[in-house]
């Protein structure tokens, strides 16, 4: 009973590290939905209305969120399926460990940086064009950057999430025990088998987590689409920032807020449905 | 198509330190040989050098008339029971034990009917659609075996594979294990720490330290004629005392040793000749008065503690400051404290040069 009861108590020693957190996590949800429906205006009356729900829910709005939602699972996918025959060949070769430190430099630039470096490659009178050119290949340049199919922007965020799903994959087929895989090989299993009968199945629930986290990452993207990304359709996030600060309107910005959410909440609640039907 | 096992001369190094050195035996086709010796000593080294997980810096492994060295793990045709189980973790029970017949493309028929064989075999029935992490460190360690077994290979590799299972179902499975072996053919290697289980179900015990073979003979050459200390030491207790032989006739020596002057049927001693003597617990015979009137080397000391081992009252008796261990009788009178003498035979006597 004495220890049940202390056990309880010692909850409250959370409170300074996580309860700011979760106040401040509350906090801004709550201001964001109360935003979407007219209260906490900055200027003018503050009052319920339904108004800007049903103005967010144009064209414009549609264009933008395909957009942020095609970009960031085509991403999420080309990116796993680029780095896990990366990771697997890396557990052999000699000297990974640098290879992997330069692997991950993509992981510490600035999304910002990184989008002007790759559309300085990838510019009109970028690096490609020019070899392109040059080589006779084309006549005229690309439009590789702010292309309307929006390649230029997934080529950056691929660029910028393989290291980043590198270093789950990596670890995970590397914490796959070598007896268990020994034991596959002294029971007839080949190369291949092992792949699959083992190293793939194991792996498989850290793929789907990596695959989540780059899909998320993505789809609140705002600064690559808004320098590599094409001027039409643009990014959810960009059309947010373009509401609350080009227009004024915080309240339309607030109800596209609630709709980012809502979008990744139920990606992800089906896409966890999916995976746990694919993991069982 | 049972097999001959040849590890010729095998070396095996990790980093700086020689796990292996220059190891080698023969084991006849459907022979069931164990591996015996204290942690540490290189045990299941020796078994990956022989599946191929391992590549010897030296030497060479055949199976029959074929050298296997460059020979993928995958197409040794042996099987594995590994020391930590080495389960697939996201398999079923079921899905781990076929996975060898699987993989040798066994028919499906064929596939259910030894299954059922092995489940029943080592006491699983029932479990089949658990996961491994849902069964007891017990139960893993029947599907690692299962999992080996029903493959019927050409060499089948155990490495401690009853080690965590109870008294009852460690000798039933040691049974069923011996059988199928036996029917089959199977030439076996066993790994075990347990040197009774070694003496009871082996064709041949092999003594390992440190790397080195030690010993190479039937169970009950190993146990009565242990040809080192090491030997005599690690398999069963022994009293083991150093001596120096003082006369040699006919086939008799005498050898001065710790427990005094005793007389040893021996080979080939010659007088002034050091040696180890070794003579098992269950050897000295405690003697009355009246029962062994011409007894030979009787020994005479006191008995510090005596104690109850259920089949044996096991005496440590204090001979000239050595302490000597005896298996009595159980119901043998004797209590703590008292004088006792007792006797061993020329012939239980073992003689070791090292
Ligand atoms: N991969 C490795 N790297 C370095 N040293 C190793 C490696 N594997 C084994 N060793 C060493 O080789 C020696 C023999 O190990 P091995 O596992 O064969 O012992 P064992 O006889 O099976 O012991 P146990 O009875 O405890 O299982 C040990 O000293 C161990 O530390
Ligand atoms: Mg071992």
């Amino acid at each position: 009973m004495m220890k049940r009861r202390k056990f309880e108590w010692g909850y409250l020693l959370l409170i300074p590290g996580i309860g700011y957190i979760v106040f401040f996590v509350i906090a801004s949800l709550y201001i964001m939905v109360a935003q979407s429906f007219g209260f906490y205006n900055y200027t003018g009356s503050s009052e319920f209305s339904l108004t800007f729900w049903q103005n967010v829910f144009t064209r414009t709005f549609f264009d933008d969120l395909w957009f942020s939602f095609r970009t960031a699972l085509l991403t999420a996918l080309v990116s796993i399926v680029i780095c896990y025959p990366l990771s697997l060949l890396m557990q052999k070769i000699p000297g990974r460990k640098t290879f992997l430190s330069i692997l991950k430099i993509p992981m510490f630039v600035p999304a910002l940086v990184a989008s002007f470096l790759i559309v300085n490659i990838i510019d009109y009178h970028g690096i490609i064009n020019i070899v392109l050119v040059k080589l006779g290949f084309i006549e005229e340049p690309l439009r590789l950057r702010n292309d309307p199919a929006g390649i230029g922007a997934l080529v950056v965020q691929i660029w910028k999430n393989v290291p980043f799903q590198m270093i789950i994959m990596y670890s995970a087929i590397e914490a796959v025990r070598k007896d268990v895989k020994d034991a596959a090989a002294n029971l007839g299993a080949n190369r291949f088998a092992i792949l699959k009968e083992i190293i793939l199945p194991i792996t498989l629930p850290s793929a789907l987590v990596a695959v989540i986290m780059v899909f998320i990452r993505t789809f609140n993207d705002f600064a690559i689409s808004k320098t590599a990304g094409p001027y039409y359709p643009t990014s959810i996030s960009n059309l947010m920032y373009l509401h609350a600060y080009t227009f004024g309107d915080w309240n339309t910005s607030a109800c596209i807020g609630v709709m980012m959410m809502v979008t990744s909440i139920v990606f992800v609640s089906f896409y966890t449905y999916i995976s746990k039907k694919i993991a069982d | 198509m049972t097999t001959r096992l040849i590890v010729n001369g095998i070396d095996k190094t990790f980093g700086d330190f020689q796990a292996l050195s220059d190891v080698s035996f023969t084991i006849e086709p459907g022979q069931f040989v164990t591996l015996l010796g204290p942690s540490g000593c290189g045990k299941t080294t020796l078994l990956r050098v022989i599946a191929g997980f391992l590549e010897p810096e030296k030497g060479e492994i055949l199976f029959g008339d074929k050298v296997m060295n460059d020979v993928p793990p995958n197409k040794r045709n042996t099987a594995m029971c590994f020391q930590s189980y080495a389960l697939f973790p996201h398999k079923t029970v079921y899905e781990n034990i076929i996975f060898g017949l699987r993989m040798r493309k066994v028919s499906a028929d064929e596939q259910r009917k030894r299954v059922k064989e092995v489940m029943e075999m080592v006491d699983l029935v029932g479990l089949e659609n658990r996961k491994p992490y849902e069964l007891s460190g017990g139960q893993q360690q029947r599907v690692a075996l299962a999992r080996a077994i029903i493959v019927r290979p050409e060499i089948l590799l155990f490495d401690e594979p009853l080690s965590n299972l109870d008294a009852k179902l460690r000798e039933k499975v040691r049974v069923d294990i011996r059988n199928i072996q036996h029917s089959l053919g199977i030439t076996t290697v066993y790994v075990t720490h347990d040197q009774a289980e070694a003496l009871a179900i082996s064709d041949v015990v092999i003594a390992m330290n440190k790397g080195r073979i030690v010993q190479k003979s039937d169970p009950k050459t190993i146990y009565n004629r242990p040809s080192t200390k090491f030997v005599a030491d690690f398999i069963g207790s022994a009293n083991i005392t150093p001596g120096t032989c003082t006369e040699f006739a006919g086939s008799t020596a005498v050898v001065d040793s710790l427990y005094g002057v005793l007389r040893v049927q021996a080979a080939d001693l010659t007088p002034g000749e050091e040696a180890f003597l070794c003579i098992r617990p269950e050897d000295f015979v405690p003697i009355f008065a009246e029962n062994a009137p011409h007894a030979v080397n009787v020994v005479t000391g006191s008995v510090l503690h005596a104690v109850y081992m259920g089949n044996s009252l096991d005496l440590f008796v204090k001979v000239n400051d050595h302490v000597v261990r005896i298996s009595a009788a159980k119901d043998c009178p004797i209590p703590e404290g008292s004088q006792i003498s007792f006797t061993v035979q020329p012939d239980k006597i073992c003689v070791m040069k090292g």
